[in-house]
């Protein structure tokens, strides 16, 4: 019982509880259902891509550069589908583009060396810059979108699958797959074990230059994905898609649990981290607090969650020492 | 000569941007001129600042990624005050103020909570960004005082009192972090934390005062770009983080901290910016910037890493050559049968440790 109180995971279940209460407090249409689910439409993509990342950060690395890749993924979709491909070579394109992107990443990573921090920061311009090059081959120029994709695409992010909509049930769907990955298989084990120490890893004969790149190529294909979703949803591919979900992408992955140093993190935190983002700036718009508010409101959250994560292993910390010190004079005396 | 290159990253960097310089002109003519040079200087005064800042606390092993929205605010800050009627040195000087708290709470967080530094400023990034909005009611600041803009405007020389203010600050920066013992103190820190603790240097001060002096750097920043663009949008200063770290690393500080030189940024900083003027003159679209920039700065970081393991490689075996052709065979057997001897000394002492 107290293996599963005392979690991470369950103090953002409090979190995203209280959310729901304060919010639906002030405004009792926010907890209507149908609201409460079409709301994750609007950050659905954000834990589509936060889930890989948590990968990527629990195996010792971090990519910057899926914000690009999602623009850069629905932009390959979009001229596939400029020049008549039919539906499925588009999206198969698009996937593809997003492996690469990763491949790309991890490849560099351990052909150079160096920070991956550093080399995805290069990549990121990059992919942007290659998103706003392609898109400027089919005349679309600049920032605007390339547009007219099929119905049946168009309608997929406003369908409703088993009383879900179409976005949210793929972010479950990742969710329910990455989980099972991650911590019920033998490569999870392993990307744990590549974070907490690459040398003892590589001493005991894991192929961590493999399993980091797997990691890369996940959130490539994620982000493509992410960039999907997207551009279903708005009707159009821009180079500008995934720019947004950056900042809040890292963000749910660090609340999450996901340690910055490797070797720490879970899916279901990631995931609940998500909610409670997405839920805070909808519940925040929803009564009425303008936008810049929210936006300084969630800042604020990831810095306190984050304090109190580390403030309370600090206190611990504090408090275990002064007992040591205590029986120690005890004992002397 | 290989060699030179390999330890110094600088001058490689310098070679490669004197040598895109020769070449853009010679496509370009008209390029390499004082008009040029003077545009990519007073282009590259809000990078130069921010990434300076960045730079001092990347040395300290730490990461800054709120200096973007350190600079909106502090922007705004000084266009209210203005605005308002104050004269421009108070402003300026509450300008400097809030990049300074907004820099010292950055490293209260990071030396008091522990929170690993790219956390703790990528929640301020937000926080920042968003106190800024709530100052301006999300409408932009226009009408700046004359001024402040009058600062912006260049001089006989070609060079502004702006330009005047960051090649200052490069200087006493520069000064700091080589001459005087607080500032080597930066290097040592960064370099490793755990052995300048037990040396004596105030750890967390020297890295509390690296965020400070970042939060001013960004407010300088940010007074350069509402002089130069007169007016201050909502996304002042976005994405500027990312650029001033990309200028850092291509300048040769090291993510890993204790590595880095003002020399290093300057040139970094140039060689970004002068990207942007060149595309104009080879009439290249502007879409191509972003590609170009990713390309060149992974371009670099490639080649620098796999140099600096060729010149590591070609050291380590220098050293065993000396060993195996030296006079003194006896140099090579000594390492041999020492580390046995400890290790069985090592083991010996286990069992005793147990014992206790």
């Amino acid at each position: 019982m107290k293996r599963y109180v005392l979690r991470w995971e369950t103090a953002l279940l409090f979190m995203l509880i209280a959310e729901f209460a304060i919010f639906g407090m002030i405004n009792p249409r926010f907890l209507n259902l149908s609201n409460l689910l079409y709301s994750t439409s609007d950050f659905a993509q954000i834990g589509i891509v936060a889930l890989p990342l948590t990968i990527v950060i629990i195996a010792g690395g971090i990519d910057v550069s899926f914000a690009s890749a999602v623009g850069l993924c629905a932009i390959v979709f979009g001229i596939a589908n400029f020049f008549g491909m039919p539906l499925p070579i588009s999206i198969l394109a698009s996937l593809l583009t997003g492996a690469m992107a990763g491949l790309f990443n991890a490849t560099m990573i351990h052909v150079s060396r160096i920070q991956p921090l550093v080399v995805t920061l290069g990549s990121l311009y990059l992919f942007g810059g290659a998103a706003t090059v392609l898109s400027g081959v089919v005349g679309a120029g600049g920032y605007e979108g390339i547009g007219n994709f099929p119905d049946v695409f168009t309608s997929f992010a406003y369908v409703e699958l088993a009383g879900l909509p179409a976005p949210f049930l793929v972010l479950l769907i990742e969710a329910l797959i990455l989980f099972i990955v991650l911590h019920y298989s033998r490569f999870g084990r392993s990307v744990f074990m590549c974070g907490l120490s690459e040398h003892a890893a590589r001493y005991s004969g894991l192929r961590i230059k493999t399993i980091q790149t797997i990691t890369y190529v996940l959130t490539g294909v994620f982000a493509a994905v992410a960039g999907l979703v997207l551009s279903s949803y708005f009707g159009s591919a821009r180079v500008d898609l995934g720019t947004a979900t950056l900042l809040p992408a890292i963000t749910a992955a660090v609340l999450g649990g996901a340690s910055i140093y490797g070797g720490q993190g879970s899916i279901v935190g990631t995931l609940l981290a998500t909610l409670v983002i997405g839920y805070l700036q909808q519940g925040l718009q929803m009564s009425g607090v303008p936008s810049q508010i929210s936006s300084a409101l969630s800042g604020a959250l990831l810095v306190v969650a984050v304090a109190l994560r580390h403030g309370s292993a600090v206190l611990a910390d504090f408090i275990a020492a002064r007992i040591m010190a205590t029986n120690r004079k005890r004992a002397a005396s | 000569m290989l060699d030179f290159f390999a330890r110094n990253r600088v001058a490689t960097l310098c070679a490669v941007t004197v040598l895109a310089f020769l070449l853009i002109g010679a496509v370009a003519p008209g390029y390499l001129s004082l008009s040029t040079a003077s545009v990519v200087m007073s282009n590259s005064l809000v990078l130069m600042s921010v990434a300076l800042g960045t730079m001092l606390v990347i040395l300290t092993r730490n990461i800054d990624v709120s200096s973007g929205s350190v600079l909106g605010l502090s922007a705004v800050v000084l266009g209210l005050m203005l605005n308002d009627g104050h004269s421009l040195g108070v402003a300026i000087i509450a300008c400097l103020v809030t990049g300074a708290v907004a820099g010292l709470i950055n490293g209260l967080l990071v030396t008091m909570l522990n929170v690993p530094s790219i956390i703790a400023t990528l929640g301020t990034l937000g926080l920042f960004r968003g106190v800024m909005l709530i100052l301006t009611g999300g409408n932009w600041i226009e009408e700046l005082p004359q001024s402040l803009k009058g600062l912006a405007i260049n001089g006989p020389l070609g060079i502004s009192i702006l330009t005047v203010v960051v090649v200052v600050a490069l200087v006493v920066v520069g000064f700091c972090v080589r001459q005087t013992r607080f500032g080597r103190y930066f290097y040592a820190v960064g370099d490793n934390r755990e052995a300048s603790r037990h040396l004596g240097i105030p750890v967390k001060l020297v890295q509390i005062a690296a965020f400070v002096a970042a939060g001013i750097l960004a407010a300088i920043a940010g007074m350069i770009f509402a002089a130069q663009i007169g007016f201050i949008p909502n996304q002042a200063g976005n994405g500027l983080e990312l650029k001033a770290i990309a200028a850092n690393v291509l300048g040769g500080v090291s993510l890993l901290g204790g590595t880095g030189t003002v020399p290093g940024i300057f040139v970094g900083v140039i060689f970004l910016t002068s990207i942007d003027s060149a595309l104009v003159f080879l009439k290249i679209p502007a879409f191509w910037n972003d590609f170009i920039a990713g390309a060149v700065l992974l371009l670099v970081l490639l080649l620098d890493g796999r140099v600096r393991m060729a010149v590591d490689r070609a050291i380590r075996a220098k050293r065993y050559a000396v060993h195996h052709h030296g006079p003194s065979p006896t140099n090579i057997d000594q390492p041999d049968t020492s580390n046995p001897s400890n290790r069985d000394g090592a083991s010996a002492s286990r069992p005793q440790e147990a014992g206790e």
